[in-house]
């Protein structure tokens, strides 16, 4: 169980990793392709503009999911420099289960946005169906909502057993 | 509806993850006016919808890359060069190099990680006080927030809808008023630190300048892009990222191909983590303006101040507070929209008030109990939180000092600025 549990967890840190590589570099190639094109050729590709804002969208959700990942959302962390350590785990267990209650219910949210999306059959990018660009969504609050879980569990596992798991590899 | 509100800041001050509190209290807010909560979906959205948002993963992929390289040690050497034979003048290369630094990276702690680990063994060396050292590496890890292109500065544009390029503008003289103060101060207080003055080296200097040529353009590349009107602010961006990819993989060798994923990933763990923030703040904004909230908070504010000065002071006072509790990302997409009608309402000029926001937010970093650099020079120093408190309380005095004459100087932002 744990061996598949961690493997798991590689696979989807690869993931996230290749993914905001392909956005980037993309990103890049693209917006500097415009400025050749406009600067020596006089010309530009008309989607380009539109397919760059997609890619913010994307690489600000692929992004939020590895920050999930990596614990690194901001917070207002006063107390826990504070409160007794019990305590701290206590409240994180508590911020955890509500940031994982908020998330589902967005990624709901977005779900039944994107059923709307494909029964008006909105497009982006002159004809590319608009729940293609915009599924990152969902997905995206989906597996933020599961990591705050996974770390919630962590936090009540750690306080039962009483010495931190090493989840690094 | 105020029991709500009361749990969400509750929960908040708990250390629950920001964007999942002001995403509850838009879901809380639509609901109670009967919008579909479908509407969260549609904002998050909106984020492929703003201009200039390109610029931030792009410059934040920039700063982070020469971050790693050995660039910050290259900056270094030559400010050296150039400031050290003055008295005080290891001081002045610490404060002008992180805020060049500052700049690139986004005034999110790197610079204090990057830099002062090279500074702060050099100034204990050149014989300035423990205390003095602490203080001035720690106040240096968020001067430069001015200087374009910050990532604050992009930020403030794209919610405020104000002109990115101006608010560059705007930024560089303020910037410097608040180096030029802390750079005065460091020197009076190590006036008597008389040791002989190293000689000014041309030889140095030359060798430091050959060492950086491939940096030094880079502020070129980006505001003479720009203004030039080659390029505009994203795509400035773009090709700063490009370029600092060619000269710190592909030139200097200082990262290596197979290191450039994690670089990215660090990188888009901060771009994700204010984008989403930013996402369900257009929510939230949305939420308020439907009920009427500037407005009211504009009423409540006009009963309280008369006039423009004296709600400037109130401004800074809020601002204060907010900055000691709240980072300074979250601050701008939060609050930004929320002040810029009042403001607007005693004329404050909105690039004015960005500069104005901005500095003040500054200060945050600083400011006890909670300032973000507090804890990351604690940290990486290894001294108690305490002392990094007393360490950094005169400089906090001065740049607060400095803030105040930029809030009530607005000519220092808006010189530059046509019409």
């Amino acid at each position: 169980m744990r061996i598949s549990l961690e493997r798991l967890e590689r696979i989807g840190r690869a993931a996230e990793d290749g993914a905001l590589v392909a956005l980037l570099g993309a990103m890049v190639v693209l917006a500097v392709l415009q400025i050749v094109l406009r600067q020596f050729f006089d010309s530009g590709i008309g989607w380009a503009d539109e397919f760059i804002k997609i890619i913010v969208l994307w690489l600000a959700m692929v992004g939020s999911i590895a920050a999930a990942r990596d614990n690194r959302h901001i917070r207002i962390d006063v107390l826990s420099h504070i409160l007794p350590d019990k305590l701290v785990a206590l409240t994180r267990i508590l911020v955890d289960l509500f940031a994982a209650g908020v998330c589902m219910m967005i990624a709901w949210q977005a779900w039944r946005y994107l059923q709307l999306e494909i029964e008006w059959q909105e497009t982006v990018l002159i004809d590319t169906p608009a729940w293609i660009a915009h599924l990152i969504v969902p997905l995206a609050f989906l597996l933020i909502g599961y990591r705050f879980i996974v770390a919630g569990a962590r936090t009540l596992f750690e306080m039962f057993r009483g010495d931190p798991i090493n989840d690094t590899p | 509806m105020i029991i709500f509100s009361a749990i969400l800041v509750l929960l908040a001050i708990l250390g629950a993850p920001l964007f999942t509190v002001i995403a509850a209290s838009a879901m809380l807010g639509f609901s109670n006016i009967e919008t579909d909560l479908m509407t969260m979906a549609l904002e998050l959205l909106s984020i492929a919808q703003l201009p200039f948002l390109a610029a931030i993963p792009l410059f934040t992929f920039a700063g982070y890359m020469l971050s790693e390289s050995d660039a910050p040690k290259r900056l270094v050497r030559l400010t050296n060069a150039l400031l050290g034979w003055m008295p005080g003048g290891l001081a002045l290369v610490c404060l002008s190099a992180c805020a060049f630094f500052t700049a690139f990276t986004g005034a999110s702690g790197v610079t204090i990680i990057a830099l002062g680990a090279i500074l702060y063994p050099a100034l204990k060396q050149d014989g300035y006080s423990d205390k003095f050292n602490l203080g001035l590496v720690t106040s240096s890890g968020s001067l430069g927030l001015l200087f374009a292109p910050s990532l604050p500065l992009i930020l403030y544009g794209v919610v405020a809808g104000v002109q990115i390029d101006d608010l560059f503008l705007a930024g560089i003289l303020p910037g410097f008023v608040m180096l030029v103060m802390l750079s005065g101060w460091s020197i009076w207080v190590n006036r008597g630190n008389r040791k002989p003055l190293s000689s000014f080296s041309l030889r140095e200097v030359a060798g430091a300048l050959r060492e950086t040529i491939w940096e030094l353009p880079l502020p070129v590349v980006v505001l003479g892009g720009i203004y030039s009107g080659y390029f505009a602010v994203s795509e400035a961006a773009a090709v700063t990222a490009l370029y600092v990819f060619f000269v710190e993989v592909i030139i200097h060798r200082e990262i290596k191909f197979g290191e450039l994923p994690r670089v990215m990933r660090e990188s888009m763990v901060l771009v994700g983590g204010i984008l989403i923030i930013l996402g369900v703040s257009l929510a939230s904004t949305n939420y308020m303006i439907e009920a009427e909230v500037p407005q009211r908070l504009f009423q409540l504010v006009a009963e309280m101040v008369s006039s423009q000065t004296s709600f400037l002071i109130l401004l800074l006072l809020f601002l204060l507070v907010l900055g000691a509790i709240l980072d300074i990302f979250s601050a701008i997409v939060l609050v930004v929209p929320l002040i810029l009608p009042i403001a607007a309402g005693f004329g404050v000029n909105e690039v004015h008030l960005g500069i104005v926001f901005l500095a003040a937010m500054q200060l945050g970093y600083l400011t006890p109990p909670v300032g973000l650099n507090l804890f990351i020079a604690s940290y990486r120093f290894e001294k108690s939180i305490m002392h990094v408190y007393s360490a950094t309380f005169p400089f906090l005095v001065i740049l607060a000092l400095s803030v105040v004459l930029i809030t009530f100087w607005p000519d220092l932002s808006l010189l530059f600025l046509s019409g």
